[in-house]
C-alpha cells in the first residue's frame, strides 16, 4: 500500500456486506464487476464481519469512495503527517 | 456495441431425468421483455403447461435476475421467480432481495434458471462458473433454513449465494417460502412447497465471471450522477440507521438500538434494510437473528405476545421452518375459532391454541411444518382446511383472497384501513394478496393528492392519465377523487420496470429512481436502444403476458378477483382520499378502471385484440 496517496481505514462494525467496494474495485482493475475478482474481500457472517485486502491492493481508495456506510474511509497520507 | 449487463446464458435442468442444458440467452426475447421479471414471465409462458398442478413435476420454476444485477448501480440485486403457486393456483411472480445470490448467479454465468421435474431423492443445485451440478441433499433434508445455510457455507464459503427451504417446504405446506441466505423471502403463496415438490432443498451459486456494461463512458456518467443524488439525500443516514423502524412505531427505537448488531444490505445497496439483531437479556439472551426487517420480528406482538424477546425467538423458529407468518397466524386464529365452535374437537387441539403464547405457537409451528397430528390438516392452508371441514367452517374463516389471508387491511396483520393501491393490489395481483407490486404514493397514509403528480411522473404515468387518476372535485372546496384502480395499473407497470431491470422496489430505494433514470441505465448497461417509452412498453408486455398465462390456465374475474365481505363492514376499509366507508361497488368499479387503463376487457379482464397487437403479443396469446 506504500505507493498510494491514501490510507484506507476499516471499521467492520459498520459494514453491511453490500460489496459496493468490491464491485467498484473489480471494475476498475479487471473491467468487469464481480466482488470475487476484487482486491478487497468482505465476509459478513451474521453479526461478524471480516474485511481483507489482497497483496495487489495499492490503497487507491476506490473502495472507500463507494462505501455508503463509513465502514471504509480514506485519508490522504500528507494530511496525517 | 455488444449487449452488456446480461450473463448471456439460461440453464435448464430436468430433475426427473438429470439432464442439464445450457442455452445462450435469446437476445431478441431479452430485448423484447427487458430481462429479470419480464423475461422470467416470458420463459414461464413457454415452460408452463396449462392445467398442471402447482406441485406436479410439470410445473417449472423459472428463476432470474435483471441486466443491471451485478453492476454497482444502487440496489440492483433483485431475484425473481415465476411458477404456479399452490395456494392461489395462479401463475405468480415471486420476488426477493437477492442478498448475494442474484449477483453470484450472474457471475456464475446465468441470467435465468429453469427447473423442471422431480428428483428421486433430495437434491440441491450447485451453479458455479458456467456449470451446474445436481448434488445429493440427503444430509440437508429435515433441517431448518439456518442449519442448511450453515452447512452449505461451511462447504462453499461466503459470499456464496444460497436459496433454501425449511421443513415446511419439504412437507409441501402451501404457505411455505424459500429464503435467500436466511435474510430475504421468496414466495408467499407456497414457493417453498414448489421447491419441496421437486425434492429440491437448495440452490447455491457462485462464480468468477464478471458483468460488463455495453457503454462504459455513459455508465460512468449515469451512475456518478445518480449515486451523488443518493449521497446528498438528507434522510439517507436515518434510513440506514433505522430502516423501516423509522416509520413503524411498533418497534421502540431504543429497544431496537439495544439489540441491533448489524444492518445488512443486498449487493450494491446503499441503504441496507435488513437486520441482524441479538437479544440482549432474559431467557433468550445471545440469540442472534437475521431478518429482512426487524419489524417482521415483532409480528407476534401484533397478535398478543407480551415480550418482544419471545416474539423474536418465535420468528427465528418460524423462519427456520420456512413458514409465512401472516398465513400462519391467520390459520391459528381460524383454528382457535373452529375449536370454540366445536367444529374441530377440542381433544385434537393439543396444546391449546393461544396466539399470544410462545410455547403454544412453537408447538403448532412444528406440528404444521412436520405435518404431525392436527398439524397435517392445518398444513393444507385455508383452502385445504375449508375443503376438509366443509361449509360448516366457512363462516368463521377470515377474509380470503385467492385462498390467502390479505395481510393489509381490517382484521389483518397490518390493520390499516385506508384503501390505496397496495390494498387493491391484493385482489388484482395474479399471485394473490401481496402488497409488493402495488406501491405508489399511497404507501404513505393520507398524503395529500397535490403531491401525487410529482411521484406519478417519476413512475412514468403519462400526462394524459394524470387527470384520469386524480379527478378534481366538482365544487371548488370539494375533495378530489383518487381513482385507485387506474393508479394501480401504473404501479404494477412501475414494479415490472424495476423488476425487469433488477432494481429493488422497496420504498427506500424506488424513491430515488425514475423511469427516465431507468431508461438511461438500461441503455448504458445493455446497449439496447431504450427510452422511457420503450421501457414502459416492455413492462406492459410482461405484465399483460402474466395475465394471458393465467387466463390460459382457467383464471376468471368472477372466480378469483372477488372481494372479502369483511372489508366493507362498519370497521372496514375507508376511501383513501375522503375517508368515507368503502363500498363493494366502488371497488368493483376500481377493478374495471384497472382493466380499462390496461386495455383489458372490462368484463373478463382479458387483454383486447388491440392491446395484444400494441404489445406485439400475438404469438404468445395463441399458445
Amino acid at each position: 500500500m506504500s505507493k498510494s496517496k491514501y490510507d484506507v481505514q476499516v471499521n467492520p462494525d459498520l459494514c453491511t456486506g453490500c460489496l459496493r467496494c468490491g464491485l467498484a474495485c473489480s471494475e476498475l482493475y479487471t473491467g468487469a464487476f464481480n466482488p470475487l475478482l476484487a482486491r478487497i474481500h468482505v465476509k459478513v457472517s451474521g453479526a461478524t464481519c471480516e474485511i481483507l485486502f489482497t497483496e495487489e491492493c495499492n490503497a487507491c481508495g476506490v473502495c472507500a469512495d463507494n462505501c455508503f456506510f463509513e465502514a471504509l474511509t480514506k485519508t490522504r497520507k500528507e494530511a496525517q503527517a | 456495441m455488444s449487449p452488456g449487463g446480461f450473463a448471456g446464458n439460461t440453464i435448464y435442468v430436468d430433475l426427473s431425468t438429470g439432464v442439464i442444458e445450457k442455452r445462450p440467452l435469446d437476445l431478441g426475447l431479452a430485448e423484447k421483455f427487458q430481462g429479470g421479471l419480464g423475461l422470467c414471465i416470458r420463459l414461464a409462458h413457454e415452460a408452463i403447461s396449462p392445467g398442471r398442478g402447482a406441485l406436479s413435476p410439470e410445473n417449472p420454476i423459472v428463476l432470474g435476475t435483471g441486466p443491471l444485477v451485478g453492476t454497482h448501480l444502487p440496489a440492483t440485486s433483485r431475484l425473481y421467480a415465476v411458477t404456479k403457486l399452490p395456494t392461489s393456483g395462479t401463475v405468480g411472480w415471486c420476488g426477493s432481495g437477492g442478498v448475494n445470490f442474484a449477483c453470484m448467479l450472474k457471475n456464475a454465468g446465468f441470467d435465468h434458471v429453469v427447473i423442471r421435474g422431480r428428483a428421486e431423492r433430495p437434491v440441491y443445485l450447485e451453479i458455479f462458473n458456467d456449470d451446474m451440478k445436481i448434488r445429493d441433499a440427503g444430509h440437508l433434508w429435515g433441517k431448518g433454513v439456518e442449519e442448511t445455510d450453515a452447512i452449505l457455507w461451511e462447504k462453499y464459503g461466503r459470499p456464496t449465494g444460497i436459496l433454501a427451504i425449511g421443513q415446511a417446504g419439504e412437507n409441501l405446506v402451501p404457505f411455505s417460502m424459500a429464503f435467500v441466505e436466511g435474510l430475504a423471502t421468496l414466495g408467499r403463496g407456497g414457493f417453498g412447497a414448489v421447491m419441496g415438490s421437486k425434492n429440491l432443498k437448495a440452490v447455491v451459486a457462485r462464480g468468477e465471471r464478471g458483468i460488463r456494461v455495453a457503454d462504459k463512458k455513459r455508465y460512468k456518467e449515469v451512475s456518478r450522477a445518480f449515486l451523488k443524488s443518493m449521497r446528498e439525500y438528507p434522510y439517507l443516514k436515518e434510513w440506514q440507521d433505522l430502516g423501516l423502524v423509522k416509520s413503524f412505531p411498533l418497534v421502540p427505537v431504543e429497544q431496537y438500538k439495544a439489540m441491533k448488531k448489524r444492518r445488512v444490505a443486498c449487493v450494491s445497496c446503499p441503504v441496507g434494510c435488513k437486520d441482524v439483531v441479538e437479544i440482549p437479556d432474559g431467557e433468550y439472551r445471545g440469540l442472534v437473528k437475521g431478518t429482512s426487517s426487524v419489524i417482521n420480528l415483532y409480528t407476534p406482538v401484533i397478535y398478543g405476545f407480551k415480550d418482544y424477546r419471545e416474539s423474536i425467538r418465535f420468528m427465528a423458529l418460524l423462519d427456520d421452518y420456512g413458514l409465512d407468518m401472516f398465513e400462519f397466524f391467520g390459520i391459528m386464529g381460524f383454528t382457535a375459532e373452529l375449536t370454540r365452535r366445536g367444529i374441530i374437537p377440542a381433544q385434537d387441539v393439543d396444546p391449546e391454541i393461544r396466539v399470544d403464547s410462545l410455547a403454544s405457537m412453537s408447538a403448532w409451528a412444528e406440528k404444521i411444518s412436520l405435518r404431525r397430528g392436527l398439524g397435517d390438516l392445518l398444513a393444507g392452508g385455508f383452502p385445504g382446511i375449508l375443503e376438509a371441514l366443509g361449509p360448516e367452517a366457512e363462516p368463521f374463516a377470515p377474509s380470503l383472497v385467492k385462498g390467502m389471508h390479505p395481510y393489509a387491511g381490517p382484521g389483518s396483520s397490518l390493520p390499516w384501513d385506508l384503501f390505496g393501491t397496495m390494498e387493491l393490489g391484493q385482489v388484482l395481483d395474479p399471485r394473490g394478496p401481496h402488497v409488493g407490486a402495488g406501491g405508489s404514493p399511497t404507501y404513505f397514509a393520507k398524503r395529500p393528492l397535490e403531491v401525487f403528480p410529482k411521484h406519478l411522473r417519476r413512475m412514468g404515468v403519462p400526462e394524459g392519465a394524470l387527470g384520469r387518476i386524480l379527478q378534481k372535485g366538482e365544487a371548488e372546496d370539494e375533495e378530489g377523487i383518487l381513482r385507485v384502480g387506474r393508479l394501480l395499473r401504473y404501479s404494477h407497470r412501475w414494479f415490472a420496470i424495476l423488476g425487469s431491470l433488477g432494481v429493488c422496489a422497496r420504498a427506500a430505494i424506488n424513491r430515488f429512481y425514475s423511469v427516465s433514470a431507468c431508461a438511461e441505465m438500461a441503455e448504458a448497461v445493455t446497449g439496447f436502444p431504450t427510452d422511457p417509452e420503450t421501457l414502459e412498453l416492455r413492462a406492459d408486455r410482461s405484465w399483460t403476458l402474466l395475465r394471458i398465462m393465467n387466463l390460459r390456465d382457467g383464471f376468471s374475474r368472477n372466480k378469483q378477483e372477488t372481494l372479502p365481505d369483511r372489508w366493507f363492514r362498519e370497521d372496514g376499509f375507508k376511501d383513501y382520499a375522503t375517508g368515507d366507508p368503502l363500498r363493494p361497488e366502488t371497488v368493483e368499479k376500481m377493478i374495471e378502471d384497472y382493466y380499462g387503463e390496461w386495455g383489458w376487457d372490462l368484463e373478463t379482464g382479458a387483454p383486447t385484440p388491440e392491446t395484444i397487437a400494441r404489445l406485439s403479443l400475438e404469438e404468445e396469446s395463441k399458445k
